[in-house]
């Protein structure tokens, strides 16, 4: 189980973690359940002072992985290679085995130049746009000489000129580009509801779920949204997890065996020890089908964090 | 330009500038709300969380539109959100330069007050120093004396000059003549970023330490900066000087704000 590392909570997790590094006293600990965390490298990149201090303290006690959101992979303008470069030299030096980024753009090419708009921008699904992100993976994967997974992202707007689903989008561009998935359990719900069309959201996701390739994916997000109304879903990580989205976990265990989950909280942030009874809802769910047999997905994080 | 990145281009110069650009043709207009404010929001909360007091002297509306027009006239080319205020800076600075060209920006940089640019640079210069990155600092040795060694500044750390008093600038207090300023702004040993106002003689001892070191790769000691200046100055007692020298370099080394080696 692991849990995103916003600067709110980094005080709190110190404070409960224990000052004996013994096994036994952090298994005790009311945060025994955090095993990763994760990070935004746009938010650590070259970040000096209390921050750089605060990121030591972290990885001499556990696993990190990054999660980016500023690399554009399906932006219009060239890749950014020297952000990439900065990446690779940031997950070498923090000892960071794995970076993910989301199925999305954030740039536009404004005037000329590569103007960041600084959020996710929904990618157009067609087979250009396959073909291109596809590319674009590869090349990421080459100047960072690892593997990255890609995130199924959360969007609102319909392309008018998309020409295939989501799950036909995602699975081409995996499959082009040889990459892992990262999938998020929540944006699977969001966009089931945000495009329902007046047939049933659920099984929507279900159906997703069912056709995602599981030997792929690396990790799981959960996290809560807003619901600005019974058609529109926001992922705001900003409220506790719904039940219809902790069914979908437990349905994705059950298809796939369970996989390492990350809690993502970016917003109205409770209390660690409120926010511990969801990252411990996750490790519930994970002992309920221990009965599974291991399976490739654990092997995926095992071999990129250990 | 493939197909698809005509669409997106569409989509994001809609977000840019909604006035000005419409939004691709079929897409839902309640959904393209959606990106609009998030966009919008995003920016405009990244930024006034470091302009606190420019968003002040502005006024709520003004403060809007001068992120408006951010948002619409700049490329920012940092993918690091910590660098969003940077990029702000740059737009603000830019904005004379656009004085000939018909847009948004150029409209609102006329209204601007003359001190805002450098309110701004006082306002983001702390977030810089915080967020410096400096490596290891070597804790300070205690057999050392301001006039005996060698003098520099912390590596986190900026020595400033301003035209307006901008730490004295509030809604209440705006500034309507020049007015020389001089701060020495550093990171401690907490990681707390202290501004210290500096009279000009100061300043200037602080410019020639800094300079000593960084130009000429050669930190000066506390004896022989003071001894420069007041040969700068002609002062007529040098011994007199140093000694008034030396209480102003053990008060800076008290609050970290000069190191010793």
């Amino acid at each position: 189980m692991g849990l995103g590392l916003k600067r709110e909570l980094i005080p709190q997790i110190q404070s409960f973690y224990p000052e004996s590094q013994q096994d036994s006293a952090i298994q005790d600990s009311i945060i025994a359940n955090i095993n990763f965390v994760e990070i935004a490298p746009e938010n650590w990149i070259n970040a000096g002072g209390k921050a750089e201090a605060d990121l030591a303290w972290f990885v001499e006690r556990y696993p990190i992985v990054c999660h980016g959101l500023c690399l554009s992979l399906g932006g219009p303008n060239a890749l950014n290679t020297q952000f990439l470069k900065q990446v690779k030299q940031f997950l070498s030096a923090n000892k960071i085995p794995l970076y993910t980024e989301h199925l999305s753009y954030c740039t536009d090419n404004y005037q000329g130049k590569t103007g960041y708009l600084y959020d996710l921008l929904p990618i157009p699904f067609t087979d250009e746009a396959v073909k291109y992100v596809a590319q674009r993976i590869r090349q990421t994967q080459d100047i960072l000489g690892q593997r990255i997974a890609v995130e199924n992202a959360s969007f609102y707007a319909a392309a008018p000129i998309s020409t295939m689903s989501e799950i036909t989008f995602l699975n081409a561009v995996l499959q082009e580009a040889d990459c892992l998935l990262h999938l998020d359990i929540n944006n699977i719900y969001v966009n089931s509801v945000n495009f329902a069309h007046k047939q049933d959201p659920i099984k929507l996701a279900q159906d997703f779920l069912h056709n995602i390739p599981a030997e792929r994916i690396v990790y799981s997000h959960i996290a809560g949204h807003y619901q600005q109304s019974s058609t529109l879903l926001i992922d705001t990580h900003g409220k506790d997890v719904i039940d219809p989205v902790w069914d979908l976990l437990e349905t994705a265990y059950s298809l796939f065996g369970t996989f390492p989950t990350l809690l993502e909280r970016d917003n109205n942030i409770p209390p660690l020890p409120t926010l511990m009874r969801e990252v411990n809802k996750i490790a519930s769910y994970q002992a309920n089908h221990k009965h599974h047999p291991a399976s490739q997905q654990a092997h995926n994080l095992t071999l990129a964090t250990c | 330009m493939l197909d698809f990145q005509r669409y997106q281009l569409a989509f994001t110069a809609h977000l840019r500038n909604p006035k000005l650009h419409a939004k691709p043709k079929k897409v839902v207009e309640a959904r393209m709300a959606v990106y609009r404010e998030s966009v919008f929001n995003n920016i405009f909360e990244s930024i006034s969380v470091c302009f606190p007091v420019c968003q002040n002297v502005l006024g709520k509306r003004k403060w809007r539109e001068l992120i408006r027009s951010f948002v619409s006239d700049h490329s920012a080319d940092s993918p690091l959100f910590r660098e969003i205020p940077q990029q702000f800076l740059a737009f603000l600075n830019g904005l004379t330069l656009k004085d000939n060209k018909n847009s948004d920006s150029s409209e609102i940089a006329n209204q601007l007050p003359p001190y805002l640019k450098q309110l701004a640079h006082y306002e983001w210069i702390e977030l810089a120093i915080s967020s410096k990155q400096t490596g290891q600092t070597k804790p300070q040795a205690a057999d050392l004396n301001c006039l005996d060694n060698q003098i520099t500044l912390p590596n986190a750390s900026a020595l400033l000059a301003y035209d307006y008093p901008v730490h004295q600038i509030s809604a209440r207090f705006k500034p309507t003549e020049l007015e020389k300023t001089y701060l020495l702004v550093f990171r401690n040993s907490d990681f707390d970023v202290k501004f210290i106002v500096l009279n000009p003689v100061t300043f200037q001892l602080l410019s020639l330490i800094q300079s000593q070191h960084l130009v000429q790769s050669q930190p000066l000691t506390g004896r022989l900066a003071l001894t420069k200046l007041a040969d700068e100055l002609q002062h007529p007692d040098v011994d007199l000087f140093i000694q008034f020298g030396a209480d102003i370099l053990n008060a800076l080394l008290h609050q970290q704000a000069i190191t010793l080696t």
